[in-house]
C-alpha cells in the first residue's frame, strides 16, 4: 500500500520502477483518451494530427525528463521511432481516422485558405533551413568521445587455466557450492538465503560464504562497492564504472565457472570480441588463491540473492 | 457393371503409374545410401571387409575416433587440408571471395525456399478444393493453388539458375574448402542432384497436367502428386543442410577431419534435426509472405473489381498461412538455440550474449515488426466488412499494449552510449530500463505481442458477425476471462522471474508459452464455434480494403526476407574463423567477422536484389495469364481459412 501510495505522489519507488514507468504510460494513454473523449463529447473536436503531435512530444518529453538516471539518446530515439510507429497506426487505423489526420495536411498542400496559404508559404521558406541546420548539426565537428558498441558478457574460451589448473567452464563447478554433507548442490544457496555466516555452528556453505565475503572485502569493495552494486570508493575514478552484481543484467545471468574465469583473468585477460577492453580488474589469480576466487565468487552470489546460470 | 469395372481397371492403373513413379523417383536414394564415401585418400579395406581377407603384409586398418559420436571408426578419408592465404587454396578476385559468396548463396536460399514452401501450400489449398462440396468454392481453391504454383514454376528455373552460380562460385574461390567437403559429402551430393532431377520433372508434371487432371479419380492423382513433390523438397532441403550442419558442427570425422566412412554421422549432426524443423517453418513463413505480396502488387496494379477482390483474398489467405507458420517458429528457434549452446556454450554465448548479440536486438525489431504489420493488416481488414466498426474502437487500447511491449522487446541490456552518458548514467546497467533488458521482460513482452495478436484475430472473426448460439454469453464470457487471465499469468510470471534462480526463470517459458498457445487454440476455436450459423450484420467486401493494407503485406514479405537473410548471417558466421568448426580453419584474408554496418548493408542489398527480382518473376507470371482469375465479386462469399466468413 506504502508502495502504490508513494507512486501516486509522483516519487520514482526503488525496487519498482521499472513496473512503476509502465503504468505510468499506461496512465498516460488513459488520460489521453479520457481527455479527448470528454472534449468531443463537449462538441470540441480536437482533429487527429493535433492529438498525434501531442501525444508524441509529450512522449519525447517523459522519456527525456520524467525517468531517472537519464536514458541514453540511442535508446530514447527508439522508443521515440516506435511512437511515432504506435501513433501512425492508430491513426490510420480506419479510414474515417486517416482522413481527418490527413485534412490539415492537404489543406495546406492545397493553401485553400488565407490561412493555410501562410502556412505553406512559411513551411516552404522554414523547411530548407531546417534541413540546413539538421546537416550543420550532424556535420559539426564534435570533441565528445565516439559511442562504443560495448560486449559485456563476451563469449568465454571452452577452458580457463588458473594456477596450473585446466578448469572446463561447461562442466565445472564450484566446490563450495556443497550441502551439509560436502556434496555439490544447487540447491543450498537457496537453503541457506537467511542464514548467519558469523554462527559459530554454522554449515559448511556459510563459513566458505563468510570467507569469500572477508576476501571480497579485503580485495574488491574499493571498487565494487560495499553493496556489490559497483559503487566503492574508488568506483567513479574508472570509466565505465566497476560491474554491479545486486544488477539483474549481471551475475544473475551467468554461470558460476563464467564468473571465476572472469576473476580470475581480470580486464587484461578478455578475449578479442571484448573490443574495447574497457576493464581494469586485475586478473585476481595474480593475487588470490584458486580456493579464494571460488569463494569470492560464492558470497557475491549469497550476498546479492541471485543464482548462477545452470544448464539442467 | 462393365463400366464399373473399367473404371475400377483405371483405378488401379492410375495407383501403379504413381507407385512406378514414386519407385522411381526415391530409386537414387536407395541406391546411394549404402554406398558411403571413399573420401580423398586411397581407401583401405571397409569396415565391413572380412578381417580375414588381409594379406599378412597389408597395412592394418587405421582407426579414429569420431569428434561428436566418440564411436570408433576407420579412417577412410583425407585429413582437413590446412588452407594458406594464396592463389592455390584461396584464388580470387579483385574483391572480396566471401561477399561474393554470401549474395550467391542468399539468393539461391531465398529462391530455394520459396519454391520449396509454395508448393506445400498448393498441396493444402488443392486438397481443400476436393473435400469442399461446394462446387464454386472448389474451383476458387482450384485457381487459388493454380496461381501459387505458377508464380512457383518461374522461380523454380532462377532456384536451378542461382544453385549452379553458387557451386561455381565455391568451385573458383574456394576450391580447396569445397573440395574437402564434397570429398565427404559425395554420395549425398549425388543424390541431390537425382533429386533435383526427380523434383523438377514431378512439378512439370504437377503443373502442365493440371487441367488433363481436372475431374474425378485423376485429381487425386494429382493431388497425390503434390505430396510427391513435397517429400522429394523437403528431403532435398534435408541433404543440404546436411552441409551447413556439418559446418557448424561437424561429425563422423576425427579430429583431423579424416572421414570415418560412415555417412550418416556426417548427415546427422547435433544440429542437423533442430535446423530442419527451422528451415520447414521458416519456409512456409516466408513463402507465405512472398505470395502475400504477389497478391497484394496486383491488388494495386489490378484494373478491375474483380480482380482486386480476387487478389485481396488471395493476399489474405497467403498471409494467414504465412503467419500460422511464424507464430511456432520462435519456439523452432529456441530449441536449435538450445541444442547450440549444449553443443558449444562459447558458440551460444557468441550469438546470444557476445559477439553477435547486437544482431539479436535486429531480430527482435523485426520479429515485433512482424506482429505489428500482421495486427495493422487485420485491422484493416475490419474496413471491408460492414458492422465491423464496433470493433474499431479497441484498436487504440491494443496499439498501445503493442507499443508498450515492443518498447520492453526492443530495450537493449547493454545500451549504445557516449562516454557522457554513461557516467551520467552511474554505471553501464540502467536501473530501470535494465530491468527490460533480461529474458524475464523479454519472454513477458513477447507473449504479450502475440496473445494480442491472436484477440486481433478473434476480433477480425468476428468483425461483421453475432454470435447466434444459445450459450454465446457463456462462451462470451469465457472467452473474456480467458484472456483476462493469459494477460495476468504471462505478466506476473515475467515479474516473478526476477526472484528465482536462472535454470528456474528459463523453465517459466514453459506456461507463458502454453498460456499464449491455449489463447491461439482455444479461442479461435472457441471463436469458430461460436460464429456457425451466426447472424451476417453485412457481407464481406473483398476488395474494398485500404491501400495501406496492400502496403503492409509488402512490408511484412519485407520483413520475412530481411530477417531471413539477417539470421542465415548470423548462424553462418557463429562459426568467426572456421570453414568446419574446430576442424578447418579458413585461413582466407576474410576469416574476421564483418562490422555490425556492413553486415546490415549487405543483408539490405540482398534483401533489394531479391525483391526485384521477384518482381520481374511477377510481372512473368501475369504475361502468361490465360485463365482470368474466377469472379469473386464484391460481396459474394468466399472461403477463408479458420472458418471465419
Amino acid at each position: 500500500m506504502d508502495v502504490i501510495l508513494q507512486m501516486l505522489s509522483g516519487k520514482l519507488v526503488e525496487g519498482y520502477m521499472p513496473i512503476q514507468m509502465l503504468w505510468e504510460m499506461g496512465g498516460c494513454a488513459l488520460l489521453f483518451i479520457a481527455v479527448f473523449h470528454y472534449l468531443g463529447k463537449k462538441g470540441i473536436k480536437v482533429n487527429k494530427l493535433a492529438q498525434a503531435t501531442g501525444l508524441f512530444l509529450f512522449s519525447i518529453v517523459y522519456f527525456t525528463i520524467r525517468i531517472y538516471p537519464p536514458i541514453p539518446f540511442s535508446v530514447r530515439a527508439i522508443y521515440a521511432v516506435m511512437t511515432l510507429i504506435g501513433i501512425f497506426m492508430w491513426v490510420s487505423s480506419t479510414n474515417e481516422s486517416w482522413n481527418d489526420f490527413r485534412k490539415p495536411i492537404f489543406a495546406v498542400a492545397d493553401g485553400t485558405t488565407a490561412a493555410t496559404r501562410m502556412i505553406r508559404m512559411v513551411s516552404v521558406i522554414l523547411l530548407p533551413f531546417l534541413v540546413g541546420f539538421l546537416s550543420y548539426n550532424s556535420m559539426k565537428p564534435s570533441a565528445d568521445e565516439p559511442i562504443e558498441l560495448r560486449t559485456v558478457h563476451p563469449a568465454p574460451p571452452a577452458s580457463t587455466k588458473v594456477h596450473g589448473k585446466t578448469f572446463v567452464l561447461q562442466t565445472s563447478n564450484s566446490p563450495y557450492r556443497v550441502d551439509d554433507d560436502g556434496k555439490y548442490s544447487n540447491e543450498v544457496q537457496k537453503k541457506y538465503t537467511d542464514g548467519n555466516p558469523w554462527d559459530e555452528k554454522a554449515p559448511p556453505y556459510m563459513q566458505y560464504v563468510r570467507e569469500g565475503g572477508q576476501i571480497f572485502f579485503q580485495n574488491c569493495h574499493f571498487c565494487h562497492g560495499d553493496n556489490l552494486n559497483g559503487r566503492g570508493m574508488f568506483a567513479f575514478a574508472f570509466n565505465p564504472i566497476p560491474a554491479n552484481f545486486t544488477d539483474a543484467g549481471t551475475i544473475a545471468q551467468l554461470q558460476e565457472t563464467f564468473v571465476f574465469w572472469r576473476v580470475a583473468k581480470g580486464g587484461i585477460g578478455l578475449p578479442r570480441e571484448a573490443f574495447p577492453w574497457a576493464s581494469v580488474m586485475p586478473p585476481w589469480e595474480q593475487h588470490l588463491t584458486v580456493d579464494e576466487i571460488w569463494k569470492v565468487v560464492l558470497f557475491e552470489y549469497w550476498h546479492t540473492g541471485y543464482y548462477p546460470r545452470t544448464w539442467d | 457393371m462393365a463400366t464399373l469395372n473399367k473404371q475400377a481397371q483405371k483405378k488401379i492403373w492410375a495407383f501403379l503409374a504413381l507407385g512406378t513413379f514414386v519407385g522411381l523417383l526415391l530409386l537414387p536414394l536407395f541406391l546411394s545410401l549404402p554406398a558411403g564415401a571413399s573420401g580423398g585418400a586411397p581407401a583401405p579395406a571397409a569396415s565391413t571387409a572380412p578381417p580375414v581377407a588381409q594379406p599378412a603384409d597389408a597395412k592394418p586398418v587405421e582407426k579414429s575416433r569420431d569428434i561428436w559420436y566418440k564411436t570408433e571408426g576407420p579412417v577412410v578419408g583425407a585429413p582437413a587440408p590446412k588452407t594458406t592465404d594464396g592463389p592455390k587454396d584461396y584464388p580470387r578476385y579483385n574483391f572480396e571471395s566471401r561477399v561474393l559468396l554470401w549474395v550467391a548463396n542468399q539468393q539461391h536460399l531465398y529462391y530455394g525456399s520459396f519454391v520449396l514452401a509454395v508448393p506445400i501450400f498448393c498441396m493444402v489449398i488443392e486438397y481443400l478444393g476436393i473435400i469442399t462440396k461446394d462446387k464454386a468454392l472448389a474451383r476458387k481453391y482450384d485457381q487459388l493453388a493454380y496461381d501459387f504454383i505458377k508464380i512457383s514454376l518461374t522461380a523454380y528455373s532462377l532456384t536451378a539458375i542461382l544453385g549452379g552460380i553458387l557451386v561455381f562460385t565455391y568451385l573458383t574461390l574456394y576450391p580447396t574448402f569445397f573440395g574437402y567437403l564434397a570429398s565427404i559429402f559425395r554420395p549425398v551430393m549425388h543424390t541431390y542432384a537425382l533429386l533435383f532431377v526427380a523434383e523438377s520433372g514431378t512439378l512439370y508434371i504437377y503443373y502442365y497436367g493440371w487441367d488433363r487432371m481436372r475431374e474425378g479419380f485423376l485429381k487425386w492423382v494429382h493431388v497425390s502428386m503434390s505430396v510427391v513433390l513435397n517429400m522429394i523438397g523437403t528431403v532435398l532441403m534435408m541433404l543440404a543442410n546436411s552441409w551447413i550442419a556439418f559446418m557448424q558442427s561437424p561429425a563422423g570425422v576425427d579430429d583431423q577431419g579424416r572421414y570415418l566412412g560412415n555417412i550418416w554421422h556426417v548427415i546427422h549432426t547435433t544440429l542437423w534435426n533442430p535446423i530442419n524443423v527451422h528451415r520447414i517453418i521458416g519456409n512456409m513463413a516466408f513463402g507465405g509472405g512472398v505470395v502475400a505480396a504477389y497478391a497484394a502488387y496486383r491488388f494495386l496494379t489490378a484494373k478491375t473489381d474483380e480482380e482486386r477482390a480476387h487478389y485481396d483474398w488471395m493476399g489474405y489467405v497467403a498471409m494467414f498461412i504465412g503467419v500460422c507458420f511464424l507464430i511456432p517458429l520462435p519456439f523452432a528457434g529456441y530449441w536449435l538455440m538450445r541444442e547450440v549452446y549444449a553443443y558449444r556454450q562459447q558458440m551460444g554465448i557468441t550469438l546470444m550474449g557476445g559477439l553477435l548479440a547486437w544482431l539479436f536486438i535486429i531480430q527482435a525489431v523485426m520479429i515485433g515488426s512482424l506482429f505489428l504489420t500482421t495486427n495493422y493488416y487485420l485491422w484493416q481488414g475490419l474496413e471491408r466488412m460492414r458492422g465491423a466498426e464496433r470493433y474499431q474502437k479497441y484498436i487504440k487500447y491494443m496499439v498501445f499494449v503493442l507499443i508498450t511491449c515492443f518498447i520492453v522487446w526492443l530495450t537493449p541490456h547493454t545500451m549504445v552510449m557516449t562516454p557522457g552518458e554513461l557516467k551520467a548514467m552511474g554505471g553501464q546497467q540502467h536501473p530501470v530500463l535494465g530491468n527490460y533488458g533480461v529474458m524475464s521482460a523479454k519472454n513477458g513482452a513477447i507473449n504479450t505481442i502475440i496473445t494480442t495478436t491472436v484477440l486481433s484475430f478473434i476480433m477480425y472473426q468476428r468483425g461483421n458477425k453475432v454470435p447466434t448460439v444459445k450459450w454465446a454469453p457463456m462462451g462470451n464470457a469465457f472467452l473474456f476471462g480467458m484472456f483476462t487471465v493469459a494477460y495476468i499469468n504471462i505478466i506476473g510470471l515475467a515479474i516473478y522471474g526476477y526472484y528465482i534462480p536462472a535454470n528456474v526463470r528459463v523453465g517459466l517459458s514453459v506456461p507463458q508459452v502454453a498460456t499464449t498457445l491455449s489463447c491461439l487454440f482455444i479461442g479461435v476455436l472457441l471463436n469458430s464455434i461460436m460464429l456457425k450459423g451466426a447472424k451476417e450484420l453485412g457481407p464481406t467486401a473483398w476488395g474494398q480494403v485500404s491501400v495501406r493494407s496492400q502496403y503492409a503485406l509488402i512490408m511484412l514479405a519485407t520483413a520475412f526476407t530481411w530477417m531471413m537473410g539477417l539470421m542465415g548471417y548470423i548462424r553462418s558466421s557463429v562459426r568467426l574463423f572456421w570453414h568446419v568448426n574446430e576442424i578447418m580453419r579458413d585461413n582466407s584474408p576474410w576469416a574476421f567477422t564483418h562490422t555490425i554496418g556492413f553486415a546490415a548493408n549487405m543483408i539490405s542489398f540482398n534483401v533489394l536484389f531479391f525483391w526485384i527480382t521477384i518482381l520481374f518473376v511477377f510481372w512473368l507470371g501475369s504475361l502468361g495469364i490465360k485463365k482470368a482469375p474466377v469472379a469473386a465479386s464484391v460481396g459474394q462469399k468466399v472461403p477463408v481459412p479458420a472458418g471465419s466468413h
